[in-house]
């Protein structure tokens, strides 16, 4: 480098730590956040996202470790469970609808009436956990008889597990619109759910861990038991809301893409690091992840950390756009905005592939069985192989903008889902014929596990970028974007994922798997589990791509689209300047 | 158009601006070609109906995805398969209720009505025109209530795996008709005794009834005696195989192999434990010993003379070592690979090691009788065969030490 180059690059660096001093508290004119808070995002978001990425070994299904070596729960049983608490959804998402739909904002007339609702939600839930409605029917009656014959379950724990999901219910409910209402104004729509509920979460990891409940001898009652208590671990959040809050921490552009490029790319580090560090850790216990001390020990001390970092710093991290709380957005009608939905094509595409998608629900997680129980790995060697394979996707992810160019939506989804058919069909191919060789049939299966997630990414950011297309074309057909309604297809598609969802679940207990993971120790048995559902989820991938073939939203149509919709704006901002109305948000083309 | 133009089209496709000229009027009802027609402030047709139409597709289709999911995860009791060589039992779902089992007809579960006590509102109805000839894999996976099974004398085939996890599993019996299963104090075996089968998840709690423990005694506080008792099994000296999973799970400190034994089969002592505390358990296999004598039949240990000689580990003339067949069994401290030996199956010895502070305990070595050369020209060995321990955060080997000279008892 010449003299005049380094001189430059003294000059600039030098320049910037300047620029970083003078605006270490307050920021540059036209700017909004200071640097100071700069550092404070790095680690306030990285303690949160560490913190969120922490709570995901816990959870109420049979791949957390928690359940697989300590509560050893039915698999069909999560089937069971999610069969009683699906009409009830239905329910609770009408509820609501009346709050969003009729009202927009809660007078106190209608709060009242939510909460009553909510209450005897609550009271039915607490009464059918502490008294058995079962023993109300004939206990020789078919009702009874059909519910004790469900998997892992029996007519008490259903009725308590029905109960659970009422009190649950009823509980987010009231919680969540007290809690709205008090602190949405002091703290901001995304902070305000750390305020209420960190110090219940962080009691709740504890006792998720400390309590025994996964020694109870009744896997029925263990179920129940179980369920109420992870519903209850689910009443509290801990989301990455901090991340949420830097989409608004300045009103100038610039600035936000600043903070969102740099301090938040660089904040998930905390959790990079800790994905290496925490199996390393667990590598070290006597037992490994059947180790109890995991849960003891290692996710609370880990969570508190992150929990206690968040909080510290969350009142640093500003939101500057203030925006109105949910319920006092502009409400469309219900009934509008599910027929609005409706008429979107695209919309329904999707939804057919979400459908062919559920058939390969139920799946065990493959990655976890080739890891734990083909290669036996954990320690720092489980970490690093995880790690590699995560990073497989971030090296196509800087070719995204070329092949988002070179190659239509509808070419680079069906490339997509074939690709993923190919890969499981060359697991399958390779688990059938070199099951006993397993170094070979691991080496395999990692390789195309690598190929799978390098080929993920560009799909997965033209499907984002998609859905804000579809996004537009909902507005120019129906005025609105209607985001929330787009939900309105998982009414439809709900039942009968659920029902599809079974099958592979069912074949998997044909097969041995049950609430024993160890049986996936035994050749035979593992080979069956793994490579029939991995042949389904294959055709599923497959047919996938029938779907897409009808996908015909292109550039240009888009680009017609967003003509409409600027011609719109132009046109009604015109008549409120000739009626001398002030108009929001207009549009900068 | 060549190839180059036609992608250069299509990478301009985007930037392409689009100019189209909207009246006024017809902003919220112009058409874009290939697209549908926007609906904006215009009321729909069939208003009502559309809703109608709505609230019914929803109830008939959660209606129907409850129906249909009920019958697909409502289980029968017993579910029966009709093949070549008779009726075989595929399936066992156990009514919350049940705690025996018998398998020798087909069997049904009739309710009594107006009887409201879960316990005793049903019973078990046998078809005897119907006798059952075998026993599918996993047709008992996972149950926690069943204590008994007593096995018909029509039973010609059991799978290995047909019991596999019954927790609360404490004996079977076999009738003494059947020519070609027997029990030997509720444990299960071939009718000549060459093959043990089932060594029941929960029969510390048979012999426990049997011998007069009145509960279960945690690791702390198990006495000699009671290790003896119940802790103790002895293979009886005509068995030349120990079946697939047939030890697994099970409550056992010491187990005495008989020198004729020839193949310990995959998963067959995995994995065994005893209660730490009321909340925990912790590996319990502390010893495999072998035994000489040819005329052992009792499998209550007693006494070691009545097994002859006694050496520790492995029998000599054993051959055959399955995977994972000694997993988890970190209270194991010494394996001696005899001469015999021709395979040892992937992960035969996994998880027996474990380091505390920087103690290796566990199986720190293993010992084999053979020279390395010889070693590994004759015995076939599967992949991670000797256990690994935590070196630096990762995995070391245990050493192999060859030509070892077995440990004296």
């Amino acid at each position: 480098m010449s003299r005049g180059g380094k001189t430059s690059l003294k000059t600039k660096v030098g320049g910037f730590v300047s620029e970083v001093k003078t605006h270490w508290k307050t920021p540059a004119e036209g700017n909004y956040v200071p640097y100071k808070e700069y550092k404070d995002v790095v680690i306030g978001v990285g303690a949160n996202y560490t913190g969120t990425k922490t709570l995901e070994y816990i959870g109420f299904w049979s791949s957390c470790f928690l359940i697989m070596h300590h509560y050893k729960l039915p698999y069909l049983t999560f089937s069971v469970i999610g069969l009683l608490n699906m009409p009830l959804g239905y329910v609770s998402a009408l509820i609501w609808w009346y709050v969003c739909d009729n009202l927009g904002f809660l007078p106190k007339k209608t709060e009242r009436k939510v909460y009553l609702a909510y209450g005897l939600m609550m009271a039915f839930g607490i009464a059918s956990i502490i008294f058995d409605f079962s023993k109300v029917f004939d206990q020789s009656g078919s009702f009874i008889t059909i519910l004790n014959s469900f998997e892992g379950m029996n007519a008490t724990a259903c009725f308590k597990t029905f109960g659970t999901h009422f009190l649950y219910t009823g509980w987010v409910g009231a919680r969540n619109i007290f809690w709205r209402k008090k602190l949405i104004p002091k703290y901001g729509r995304y902070k305000y759910s750390l305020y209420c509920d960190v110090i219940p979460k962080c009691v709740m990891v504890i006792l998720i861990g400390w309590l025994p409940v996964y020694n109870i001898g009744d896997v029925a009652t263990r179920v129940w038991v179980a369920n109420l208590l992870f519903a209850t671990y689910n009443v509290f959040g801990f989301g990455n809301v901090l991340e949420q809050c830097t989409k608004l921490i300045s009103p100038n552009l610039q600035e936000r893409i600043l903070v969102r490029s740099y301090p938040v790319k660089l904040s998930h580090i905390f959790n990079s690091i800790l994905a290496i560090i925490l199996p390393a850790i667990v590598g070290m216990l006597r037992h490994e992840w059947a180790d109890i001390n995991f849960y003891r020990f290692v996710i609370p001390i880990t969570f508190c950390i992150s929990a206690a970092c968040t909080m510290y710093l969350s009142g640093r991290i500003k939101e500057r756009i203030p925006q109105p709380p949910i319920e006092k957005k502009v409400q469309i009608k219900f009934w509008d905005g599910m027929l609005g939905v409706l008429k979107n094509k695209y919309l329904l595409i999707n939804t057919v592939v979400g459908l062919i998608d559920s058939l390969g629900n139920g799946m065990l997680p493959f990655a976890t069985i080739l890891y734990f129980y083909t290669f036996r790995l954990s320690g720092l060697p489980y970490s690093l192989l995880v790690a590699l394979i995560s990073f497989a996707g971030t090296p196509p992810d800087l070719l995204s903008p070329y092949f988002l160019k070179r190659f239509s939506y509808k070419q680079i989804m069906i490339f997509y889902q074939l690709s993923r058919a190919i890969g499981n069909a060359i697991i399958a191919v390779a688990m059938w014929t070199l099951g006993d060789n397993l170094v070979l049939c691991g080496t395999i299966c990692v390789v195309v596990l690598f190929f799978m997630e390098m080929t993920k990414t560009v799909p997965t950011t033209a499907g984002h970028d998609m859905n804000i297309r579809i996004g537009d074309y909902q507005m120019y057909l129906s005025g609105e974007r209607l985001e929330s309604f787009a939900g309105i297809f998982g009414w439809f598609t709900g039942p009968i994922t659920s029902f599809v969802g079974l099958i592979i679940p069912i074949f998997l207990l044909k097969y041995g798997f049950n609430s024993n993971w160890e049986i996936l120790f035994f050749d035979g048995s593992r080979s069956n589990i793994v490579v029939v559902p991995i042949i389904v989820d294959a055709i599923g991938f497959f047919l996938m791509t029938i779907p897409y073939l009808f996908w015909d939203y292109d550039n240009k149509k888009q680009n017609m689209v967003m003509e409409v919709l600027k011609r719109r704006a132009e046109v009604t901002e015109q008549k409120a300047k000739e009626e001398g109305v002030s108009v929001a948000g207009v549009y900068k083309g | 158009m060549s190839k180059k133009e036609k992608k250069q089209n299509k990478v301009n496709d985007l930037q392409d601006t689009v100019k189209l000229d909207i009246p006024e009027d017809e902003i919220w009802t112009y058409q874009v070609p290939g697209l549908a027609a926007p609906h904006i402030n215009k009321p729909y047709k069939h208003y009502n109906l559309k809703k109608a139409v709505f609230v019914l597709v929803i109830i008939v289709a959660v209606s129907l995805s409850m129906f249909f999911s009920v019958l697909a995860l409502q289980n029968d009791t017993f579910e029966y398969n009709e093949t070549s060589s008779g009726i075989e039992f595929s399936k066992f779902s156990n009514t919350g209720y049940l705690y025996e089992l018998d398998i020798d007809y087909v069997c049904d579960i009739e309710y009594i009505a107006g009887n409201n006590d879960p316990n005793t509102n049903f019973k078990v109805v046998k078809d005897t025109a119907k006798p059952i000839t075998s026993v599918r894999q996993f047709t008992l996976n996972c149950d926690d209530k069943i204590r008994t099974i007593n096995i018909g004398a029509n039973v010609e085939f059991v799978d290995t795996k047909a019991f596999y996890s019954c927790w609360a599993l404490q004996n079977i019996e076999v009738d003494e008709n059947n020519p070609n299963y027997c029990d030997v104090d509720g444990v299960l075996y071939n009718k000549d005794k060459t093959e043990i089968l089932c060594y029941p998840c929960d029969h510390d709690e048979y012999l426990r009834q049997k011998y007069g423990y009145e509960k279960e005694l945690f690791t702390e506080e198990i006495t000699p005696e009671y290790q003896k008792d119940i802790q103790t099994y002895v293979v009886p000296s005509t068995v030349k195989k120990i079946g697939e999973m047939c030890f697994n799970y099970a409550n056992l400190r010491v187990i005495y192999l008989p020198e004729g034994l020839e193949t310990i089969e995959t998963l067959s002592i995995f994995k065994l434990h005893e209660r730490k505390n009321e909340w925990e358990t912790t590996p319990s296999l502390t010893n495999i010993y072998s035994y000489k004598s040819d005329a052992v039949s009792d499998t209550r240990f007693t006494d070691e003379k009545a097994l002859g000689e006694v050496y520790n580990s492995l029998p000599e003339g054993l051959l055959y070592i399955g995977s994972d067949a000694m997993s988890y069994n970190q209270a194991l401290s010494y394996v001696y690979i005899p001469d015999s030996v021709t395979h040892i199956g992937h992960h035969a010895f996994w998880d027996t090691v474990y380091k505390e502070g920087d103690e290796l305990k566990g199986v720190s070595c293993i010992n084999v009788s053979k020279k390395e050369d010889e070693f590994d020209s004759t015995v076939e060995t599967g992949q991670e065969w000797c256990p690994k321990y935590d070196h630096l955060l990762f995995k070391k080997t245990v050493d192999v030490v060859y030509s070892a000279e077995r440990e004296t008892k």
